[in-house]
């Protein structure tokens, strides 16, 4: 079993408690079993009974997980809590017990091409995946910045590097279809690759030499990117309050550029809620949480809204298409994309 | 609980339970049963570790109030289904395990913080908070409970107030009992009461010491206000090592003797300095390793340690300077994380206690002695945490490794008891007590009338009176099970 490679971690966390402030799906459902402790504690179980990776409760509980790493990130040893459970979900898919809604999200996403539409000219390729598209906002504001910049760039539209399929646990079908994003991209032979959604970030830099793919040029996040192009401002961001992303923060804990662009767009940062420890994302980790758990996810939501201090007139600011969709979707709050941030000042 | 989960008893009763806080709310899943069922007592660790079958509530209910707690109650007493309340499960002594199963009374979803009273100085709030969401809530508005336990980040207020927990600040700003202005206590029968708004009066016996140390057994704690503290101008350090624990032991108590008000003092005997101290401060030195703070304001702060400097002057120790003391305070929660921590496979506890100085380095030496006299295979190491004027707690804590733990997992229950029954008793045959701040739960409910004389009369006649039908956490503190 893949978990087996995470012993550690089991062995880690099946008593451990230190962590649980930061269970973001614990934190709005309030059960025991939607923290790092319980689910080591089920795995540890599986581990010498694999019969009961079959409980439907079990199986709940591994695909409820907002995938944040925030306690990883806060652990002093840093216990793959997340490894463990997305290796739990490849078993659990591997064995052929994915409950029917991981299924169904699932086939949604095998029956989209993985290899992206390509169009436009220039060195510099931008990855529209499906969660920027969702927001179309974020596209016009990339297009705006860059033509401000007199920088020409193709777009490569849709197309799935299969990081939702890796995080519902589908790790060969995810591993075919990263393969033909990357020999389509690599067609494009273009010199920068950048992307706006982290997890899209994450699957290109991370996800892909670990599956030993390469990817020819250099793959950024936008923050990096609009960063290198040292545009001049119309205006300062001012006060607005900056959502960590959990692919950004947690997943690439060095990853700096967000903030830089933000102090280069003249924003005064405040803290948003209470501390920087909790994910404020409403489950991008979990990318597909969305499709697989609307109902959880509105309740992160409503948890994010309920930390703003003046939840209508607040500027909030993400990295991510995903939190920007969810929490325009269910709350009141207003956000933007550094995207639309940097096309509104520049 | 004697209904059988497939009779339509049991369904009618999820109803009722479901119609007080919610159909959402009561909760049937193998996952969350399995994750009451163990809580930070080593008993059920080793028992899971083992693959023994842990013992599991019926239902798992998270009420939104104390109304919603209240019916709860009701319900249980109608069916005469034990109730066992949860907060964080982050209990080292058993006291959230549902025994006889029943009703896991989760506190979780009664969260919120009701009010920051900036003239007063204090907050209420609802009691199932985790401590740290509770404690940044009060830093936002620029306050401090000064509750800084090492499980801040995963046990509840409640669980504290039930608890008589304790914070590393403890020596200056008390522990939770000297924190608490008021509760609201939902009592076994379902009754919403109030205790008095404010701690010092006399009117009476107070009723609001009465439910802290409760552990559950005389009702569910849904509401407290607290004192809360401007955060300090300056927090300072300062460590030393001693060549020995009895001399080090000295100059602690001098500074308190002094009337000195450090917020916090501890002091490693010399056992746990050369390891556990070492793995997780780095610090490689033989000795005793004392540190102690103080905090307020900047100019009071430096005159403070200035005396306790002096104090210090007069004993022979290797002065590590404001670096060795804020390293300890840097690094104060990092001993708890796995990697630091003692696990399975060893067998471990923290027999922690309290005297006055007169007597605590008896009970350090008695409990020491019968540990390595009965279990030679075991190690021994304590430090002193938590401070008062007339005395300190002892955390000392006894060490089998692995291959020392019966494989046979009730023979390495007895062992484990056994060391408790021996060392406790030589505690308070030395003038400690059973426990300090983790309390009594499970684990050492059966030594409380030893400790208590008749005296524990007394607290099974309130029990009775206020619990007839025996459904708060039965089993627990001494008291009857079911
Ligand atoms: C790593 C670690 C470090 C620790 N460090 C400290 C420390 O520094 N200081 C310290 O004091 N303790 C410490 N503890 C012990 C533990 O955190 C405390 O005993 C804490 O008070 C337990 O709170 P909880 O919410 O987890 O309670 P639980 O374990 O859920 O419950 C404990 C008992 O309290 C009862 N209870 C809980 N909530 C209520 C309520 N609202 N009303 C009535 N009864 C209730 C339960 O029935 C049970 O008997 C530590 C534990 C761990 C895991
Ligand atoms: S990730 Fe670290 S802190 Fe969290 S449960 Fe695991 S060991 Fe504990």
């Amino acid at each position: 079993m893949n978990i087996e490679k995470h012993t550690e971690a089991i062995k880690a966390c099946r008593f451990c408690f230190m962590c649980r402030h930061l269970s973001g799906i614990g934190n709005v459902t309030f059960r025991e079993s939607d923290t790092p402790r319980v689910r080591a504690l089920l795995l540890d179980q599986v581990m010498s009974n694999p019969a009961l990776l079959a409980n439907a409760d079990t199986l709940e509980t591994l695909y409820n997980s907002d995938l944040s790493a925030a306690c990883r990130y806060h652990c002093v040893k840093h216990f793959d809590e997340n490894g463990l459970l997305l290796a739990a979900r490849e078993d659990v898919v591997k064995a052929g017990l994915a409950p029917a809604d991981v299924c169904q999200v699932a086939a949604e996403y095998l029956a989209r091409p993985a290899a992206p539409a390509i169009s436009g000219k220039g060195d510099v390729l931008y990855f529209i995946d499906y969660n920027t598209a969702a927001v179309p906002a974020i596209a016009t504001a990339f297009g705006k910045i860059m033509k401000k910049a007199g920088v020409s760039y193709r777009s490569a539209e849709k197309g799935c590097p299969g990081k939702a399929l890796k995080v519902l646990g589908y790790a060969n079908e995810a591993q075919k279809a990263a393969r033909e994003f990357a020999a389509a991209v690599n067609a494009a032979n273009v010199k920068t690759i950048v992307v706006s959604n982290p997890a899209a970030y994450d699957a290109l830099v991370h996800d892909f030499p670990e599956m030993g793919i390469k990817l020819k040029g250099k793959v950024m996040h936008t923050s990096e990117y609009l960063l290198s192009l040292k545009l001049a401002c119309r205006k300062k961001a001012g006060a607005l309050y900056y959502l960590e992303s959990d692919f950004l923060k947690n997943y690439h804990p060095d990853y700096e550029f967000p903030g830089k662009l933000l102090s280069h767009l003249g924003a005064k940062r405040l803290t948003f809620g209470t501390n920087n420890e909790e994910s404020y994302t409403c489950g991008e980790g979990a990318l597909v949480l969305q499709q697989l758990r609307p109902v959880l996810v509105k309740k992160l939501a409503c948890y994010i809204e309920a930390r703003a201090d003046h939840p209508e007139k607040d500027l909030l600011v993400t990295a991510s298409p995903y939190t920007r969709k969810q929490l325009s979707t269910h709350t009141k709050l207003k956000v933007v994309t550094l995207e639309e941030l940097t096309a509104s000042l520049i | 609980m004697l209904i059988e989960r497939k009779s339509y008893l049991f369904e009618m009763i999820r109803n009722e339970l479901a119609d007080a806080v919610g159909a959402e709310f009561v909760n049937c899943a193998d996952s969350d049963k399995m994750g009451h069922s163990i809580d930070y007592y080593w008993i059920p660790e080793l028992w899971h570790d083992r693959g023994k079958e842990t013992k599991k509530p019926d239902f798992v209910v998270h009420p939104g109030s104390a109304e919603e707690v209240s019916k709860v109650l009701k319900i249980a007493n109608q069916y005469q289904i034990p109730v066992t309340t949860w907060g964080g499960g982050s209990g080292s002594q058993g006291g959230a395990l549902p025994v006889y199963g029943g009703i896991i009374l989760d506190t979780k979803r009664m969260n919120k913080v009701l009010q920051i009273d900036e003239q007063s100085l204090s907050v209420t709030c609802e009691t199932g908070i985790i401590a740290r969401h509770l404690e940044w809530e009060v830093n936002k508005a620029g306050y401090s409970t000064m509750h800084l336990p090492a499980s801040i980040a995963c046990a509840t207020i409640g669980g504290f107030l039930a608890h008589r927990g304790t914070g590393v600040l403890s020596t200056k700003w008390g522990k939770i009992e000297d924190m608490v202005m008021s509760l609201e206590v939902v009592t076994p029968t379902g009754e919403i009461i109030q205790t008095l708004p404010v701690p010092r009066h006399a009117s009476g016996p107070d009723l609001t010491m009465l439910f802290l140390g409760s552990e559950g057994t005389l009702g569910v704690i849904t509401k407290v206000t607290l004192k809360i503290h401007p955060q300090p101008e300056a927090r300072k350090f300062r460590a030393f090592i001693f060549e020995d624990m009895h001399t080090a032991m000295s100059a602690g108590a001098d500074l308190m003797r002094s009337r000195l008000r450090p917020c916090a003092v501890r002091l490693y005997d010399e056992e746990e300095t050369s390891h556990h101290v070492k793995r997780v401060l780095g610090l490689d030195r033989k000795g005793a390793y004392l540190v102690f703070g103080f905090d307020g304001q900047e100019k009071i702060v430096d005159l403070e340690m200035e005396y306790a400097l002096q104090i210090m002057s007069r004993y022979k120790a290797e002065d590590l300077g404001s670096k060795g003391g804020e390293l300890w305070w840097e690094n104060k929660y990092k001993f708890f994380y796995p990697g630091y921590m003692f696990h399975l496979p060893q067998a471990f506890g923290t027999l922690d206690t309290v005297a006055d100085f007169a007597h605590i380095e008896k009970v350090y030496q008695a409990m020491k002695d019968v540990v390595k006299t009965n279990f030679p295979q075991a190690r021994f190491i304590g430090h002193f945490s938590h401070w008062y004027e007339w005395g300190c707690m002892l955390y000392a804590r006894f060490i089998f490794e692995g291959e020392h733990v019966p494989a046979d997992a009730e023979e390495a229950v007895a062992l484990y008891n056994r060391v408790w029954d021996l060392a406790i008793r030589a505690a308070i045959a030395n003038g400690g007590v059973i426990n300090e701040h983790h309390g009594v739960g499970l684990k050492l409910g059966r030594l409380m009338k030893e400790l208590y004389g008749d005296g524990f009369k007394v607290l099974e006649g309130i029990k009775k009176t206020l619990d007839p039908n025996n459904i708060m956490n039965p089993g627990k503190m001494g008291f009857k099970g079911v």
